[in-house]
Parts: C-alpha cells; sequence; structure tokens
C-alpha cells in the first residue's frame, strides 16, 4: 500500500484531517484526537489496507508538543503495516479507547495509561497493569526523575586531579568557577528530593 | 576439644542455640553439606545461564553434592538469578519463607547483587539482599556457568566450616 | 589469586581469552582522566586523584602539572561487564581478563580496588597477533 492509498482510506473516513508520513521505515498516519475511533476503524475495515492485526499500542514523551500515542496494525492479506500516530495534552491527556476496534489494544492501553497518565474513556478495565501496588507517579515520562541516579555522587563528577575531599572540602570544590558536568536525568542539586 | 556454640534453627522462630562439641558441630556440618538441593528463582538472563550449569557441558551434579529440586520447600540452597523487580520482591520472599532451616541463598549476577544495569530504574529492587539475607554473591552479568559451580563449592566450604551467614 | 584451574569445560580446558571476567587495571597507562568513570553506565568506577607540580627543568620553563591516581576502584557487583569503560579509555589501561571466581560472601569485597585492579593484570592473556600489523607483538 502506498502513502497516497493510506491517505485516501483516511480521508473516506475523516476528510482532510490526517497526513501521511513514513518514521521508521513504516507508513504513519497522524490523525487528529477526535478522529482516532474512525480513521482506526477505517484502516482496520477499508479492503486496501485491510489491518486485522494489531501490534502494539503506546507512547512517548514529545516534550513541549504534548505526549503522542502510536499504534502499529499488520495486515495479513496484504503484508503490510500501518503507524496510526496522534497527540494529547501532558496534563488531562484522554483517548478514547480502541478496544471496540481492536480487543488486543485492552493490556497495551492499561500500560499506557499508568506509565504516561493518558485516560483511554471506554476502555472496559482501566488499571495498571506493570506496577506495583501504589506506585506513585507516571515513570516514562520524561520529568520523571529517577532516584538513584539522584541519591548517588556520580563518580565522574570530579574532574582530573580531583578526589573526593577535594569535593567535600570547606573552601568548596576546587574548580568552583567551572560548572560542574551532570549526568543525563539527574536535575541541579537542590532542585528533586525529600526536601522539596 | 573446646566447648563450641552450635546454632540451630537460627532464623525466624528458630529454637536458639544449643551447646555442642567440636566433633558434634563438624558432624552436622558435613550432614547439612552432602547433598544441597538447589533451587533456581530464575527471574531474567541469568537464569539461562543457572540452566546452562546444569545441563552436562558445566553440569552442576559433577562436584558430586548438589542436585535440583522440584519446589522451594524441598530445597536447601536458593539461587536468585536475575533482576528483582519491586513487584516480584514479594513472591521471592515468600518462597525464601518457605522454605525449611537449613536455608541458604546465592546470589546469582549484578542484578540481584545491587540492581546491576538497572540499578536506576524505578521498578527494580536494588539487590535481593534487601529482602533476604545472602550467603555467596556471584558477580558478572551473567555470570559463567563455570562461575556458579565454584560459588556452590564456596558455599560448600562455608557450611562446613560453619561460616554460612545468617539473617 | 591462581588463574582459572579446572572446574571450566569438562576437558579442563580454561574459557576462551577474550572471555569478559574481569577487568584489570595497568597503573602505567592511567592518566586519571576520568573518562571510564564518565561513560561507565552504571557508575561503577571510583577514581580519586590528586595534582602535582614538576618544577620547569629548563632555565624559564614552565612548570609541569602532572595527575596522580590514589584511587581506582571497581565495583564488580555493579559492574555489567559491558566494556564500555575499556573502549573509551584513550590511554589503554584498562584490560579484561578472563578469570571469573572471585565469588564471595561479602558484597562490599566484590569492590576492587588499585590492588587486586594490579593483581588481575597478571591473568591478562597476551594480545593475539594481529595480521594487519607488520610485526608480531
Amino acid at each position: 500500500m502506498s502513502a497516497v492509498e493510506l491517505l485516501a482510506v483516511a480521508t473516506d473516513a475523516a476528510g482532510d484531517s490526517t497526513s501521511v508520513d513514513t518514521s521508521f521505515g513504516c507508513l504513519t498516519i497522524d490523525v487528529p484526537p477526535e478522529r482516532w475511533v474512525v480513521v482506526a476503524t477505517a484502516i482496520r475495515d477499508d479492503p486496501r489496507s485491510d489491518c486485522g492485526f494489531f501490534d502494539w499500542l503506546s507512547a512517548y514523551d514529545d516534550r513541549d508538543a504534548g505526549l503522542a500515542v502510536a499504534v502499529h496494525v499488520w495486515s495479513v492479506g496484504h503484508k503490510h503495516g500501518v503507524i496510526l500516530r496522534t497527540q494529547v495534552a501532558r496534563t488531562g491527556g484522554w483517548l478514547p479507547s480502541l478496544t471496540t476496534v481492536w480487543r488486543g489494544a485492552d493490556w497495551h492501553e492499561r500500560e499506557t495509561f499508568e506509565m504516561f497518565g493518558i485516560r483511554f474513556e471506554g476502555h472496559p478495565d482501566l488499571r495498571p497493569l506493570l506496577l506495583p501496588d501504589g506506585f506513585e507517579g507516571h515513570p516514562l515520562r520524561k520529568e520523571f526523575v529517577l532516584a538513584s541516579r539522584v541519591a548517588k555522587a556520580w563518580p565522574g563528577q570530579k574532574e582530573p586531579g580531583e578526589s573526593d575531599a577535594d569535593l567535600s572540602s570547606a573552601d568548596g570544590p576546587s574548580r568552583a568557577r567551572r560548572r560542574r558536568l551532570r549526568p543525563p536525568g539527574v536535575p541541579e542539586s537542590g532542585a528533586w528530593g525529600p526536601d522539596q | 576439644m573446646g566447648v563450641t556454640p552450635l546454632t540451630i534453627g537460627s532464623g525466624p522462630g528458630g529454637v536458639g542455640q544449643l551447646v555442642a562439641a567440636e566433633p558434634m558441630r563438624f558432624q552436622v556440618n558435613l550432614g547439612r553439606d552432602f547433598s544441597l538441593w538447589v533451587f533456581n528463582v530464575g527471574l531474567a538472563c541469568c537464569a539461562v545461564e543457572f540452566v546452562a550449569a546444569s545441563i552436562s557441558r558445566a553440569d552442576i551434579i559433577r562436584p558430586g553434592k548438589t542436585a535440583s529440586t522440584p519446589g522451594a520447600a524441598q530445597a536447601e540452597v536458593m539461587v536468585v538469578s536475575g533482576t528483582v523487580t519491586d513487584k516480584m520482591a514479594v513472591a521471592i520472599k515468600r518462597i525464601y519463607d518457605e522454605m525449611p532451616e537449613p536455608k541458604y541463598v546465592i546470589s546469582f549476577g549484578s542484578c540481584s547483587n545491587c540492581g546491576g544495569p538497572y540499578w536506576d530504574s524505578y521498578c527494580v529492587t536494588k539487590g535481593v539482599d534487601q529482602m533476604i539475607p545472602v550467603d555467596v554473591y556471584v558477580p558478572g552479568c551473567p555470570p559463567r556457568p563455570e562461575a556458579l559451580l565454584r560459588s556452590l563449592l564456596t558455599l560448600h566450604d562455608a557450611i562446613v566450616s560453619a561460616d554460612a551467614a545468617r539473617s | 589469586m591462581t588463574p582459572n584451574a579446572g572446574l571450566s569445560e569438562p576437558s579442563g580446558a580454561p574459557p576462551p581469552p577474550r572471555s569478559r571476567g574481569v577487568i584489570g587495571l595497568h597503573e602505567a597507562n592511567c592518566t586519571s582522566c576520568m573518562l571510564c568513570a564518565r561513560e561507565c553506565p552504571d557508575w561503577c568506577i571510583y577514581i580519586d586523584s590528586h595534582t602535582e607540580t614538576q618544577p620547569a627543568t629548563t632555565e624559564g620553563g614552565r612548570d609541569r602539572t602532572r595527575h596522580v591516581l590514589d584511587r581506582f576502584a571497581i565495583d564488580f557487583s555493579l559492574c555489567m561487564y559491558c566494556g564500555i569503560c575499556i573502549e573509551a579509555c584513550p590511554f589503554d589501561a584498562l584490560f579484561w581478563s578472563p578469570e571469573f571466581d572471585y565469588a564471595g560472601p561479602d558484597l562490599l569485597a566484590l569492590t576492587h580496588e588499585r590492588d587486586q585492579l594490579r593483581e588481575w593484570m597478571t591473568t591478562v592473556p597476551p594480545r593475539p597477533d594481529d595480521p594487519a600489523d607488520g610485526e608480531a607483538h
């Protein structure tokens, strides 16, 4: 199936609201959230796409653009796949559930809900799937800080020629005028912790 | 011959201390060491190395002292191989509690030693020794099957000399 | 610290020479550049060093500063044996060794300090001849 055909399938269902691209070698269709179920149903039912096999649903943190939700579906007859993609807000983001279109979306939506905090309206049983009981927060969001990386001092923070004694000396670090390297995922010291 | 306290049932709910002479202690330790039944809690990749250790190429039975067991209730040694997630840690504690005394734990691989590559994860218990006492730590990611054999011999030596750690 | 003997292959053969058993440190090559400690994904390399000044040897010359290694420790309970430190080291100070028998009852004893890392260097196999080289090593 070509990009033009896929766009035709989506346009027949949802007008001009979608756009087709290629990401990671797979045809990707960007859908506005309000057309989510309509386009998904069309891609499942239209004989040109015929994507009856549900592969995965997940999300990624698109920083300022919000949270992006992506679904990969496959056509067993045509042997082609399609990625459906949409964007939701970071706080209070929600999407209609795809369980009415593909039953396999059930657990995937539960996992996406607990990892990113996106609600799926109409889901039969939206509760956490993998995380332990009482887990607070949505771990796969970029702002979720990994506590171990804050608690453990990064061994690479020292400059060549420094030791632990230099870091904790009363005069302050010997290279105080030069900004210290910070490892990825660790916020500024004092910005996150039990005292905040 | 000095009188050396021999501790029996020193774990939770144990019966306390029994004072015994040196030869008696050696005899009991030798009995404990005679055939250790090993139970593998296979959680991740290290479980594959445990399986590799138990097949004929690098055989657990070759030292002549250990055998695999169908369940925890028949085991003396629990080998925790793989990443201990927070959700799974509860089950591991329960399995450990089901084992009868004397019981020993081998922590196999970096993940069960102290979290390993997942030391910064949001859902990993950084080391199975946060839940249960560990007798031998085997480093590696994953350790070779031969490292497991060596660690079992280390455990054997520790048991015979009654140095095995208790909770 | 004897080289690995027995209990390897049933034939008694040692593990292959490029096996990733443990990491040895060749201190003479280490300049405390901190690259291995920074690249390590597990944050398990701990390096302390200090600076020494060597006075100028020539008339009107510049004083030289030298970094001297105080502490070099690798926490093998955390290490995931990825080899990034060995690849990152620009001075070839870290080497793989196929030794694997260092399990024990104490978790803290799995942090090997300089002395132990120096001893592991005796078990590092010699570099195999590379046909691309002009001469054997």
